[in-house]
């Protein structure tokens, strides 16, 4: 499993941990009410368990299974790989901060962030989906 | 595939197609709560659909699977499994009652089922943690283990 893979991997299954624990807080709170403010975490919630572990283990994964080059770099470029990672974490964490301090314009850098990295993914993957079985 | 990845994406596969017919119910039957069933579709769709086939399908394909079949070589897997469908299961039946109803029952079955479901969670990620590994990983792995 390639370096990029293991990180995005690693990655989403710590944020699967954040979001359903946030998500336990939520639930607990709607059976024994805590403070209004929780439900201020349901964007928290839903941002972090479809970008940060759906999206980023099938990425990450994805990298790591497709069928690989035979000639050059058998992944592609690496520098495009490590961008996808960078670019779609730094995406999440803006969004984070966006809901966390109130500010939207962070929310907007952070999805133009994920959109790049996900263009990037699909450039840089578009040519491994192949078989090599004539 | 071993056993427990056939069971998490079958289990899957009807989640699907639940949440699918839930959502057709909830467009047809509008006077039941929206707050209720909105939550519900979504949890089936995500959760018992999405989360339980990555689940599946990584306990199969990742490095490091061990080779025996059961409960006792593969503990963690068959905790997950058991414990993230208890907790859905428990979702789906005490959560329209935590709404109608002023007994506490309902709200202590509400929050075991979101405990069930963060410890299955808790038993995935220590399941798949070690087995995120690089090639030379699992050959050092490999030659340990013979």
């Amino acid at each position: 499993m390639p370096v990029q893979s293991r990180w995005m991997i690693r990655f989403s299954l710590v944020y699967l941990t954040v979001g359903v624990s946030l998500g336990v807080v939520m639930l607990v709170h709607k059976a024994f009410p805590i403070h209004p403010a929780v439900w201020l975490l349901l964007p928290v919630h839903i941002q972090i368990l479809i970008w940060g572990w759906i999206i980023q283990f099938t990425l990450g994964t994805a990298y790591w299974i497709l069928p690989r080059f035979l000639k050059g770099a058998s992944r592609g470029n690496e520098a495009f790989s490590w961008l996808v990672v960078i670019a779609l974490n730094a995406g999440i964490l803006l969004n984070l901060l966006s809901f966390i301090l109130g500010i939207p314009l962070l929310g907007k850098a952070g999805l133009i962030l994920q959109t790049i990295s996900v263009a990037l993914f699909v450039l840089s993957h578009w040519k491994r989906i192949t078989s090599y079985n004539k | 595939m071993p056993k427990i990845s056939r069971l998490f994406i079958k289990t899957g596969l009807l989640y699907f197609i639940l949440s699918l017919l839930l959502r057709v119910f909830i467009d047809f039957f509008t006077t039941f709560p929206l707050s209720v069933l909105i939550p519900l579709f979504w949890h089936a769709l995500m959760l018992g659909w999405i989360t339980q086939i990555i689940m599946g399908v990584s306990i199969w394909m990742f490095p490091g699977r061990p080779r025996n079949e059961g409960f006792k070589a593969q503990k963690l897997s068959w905790l997950t499994y058991l414990f993230l469908n208890t907790g859905l299961v428990l979702r789906v039946i005490s959560s329209p009652f935590v709404e109608l109803s002023d007994l506490k029952f309902w709200s202590i079955l509400l929050s075991a089922s979101a405990l069930l479901q963060l410890t299955a969670v808790i038993f995935y990620v220590f399941e798949m943690w070690p087995r995120i590994q690089s090639k030379k990983q699992r050959i050092r792995n490999r030659k340990k283990k013979s």
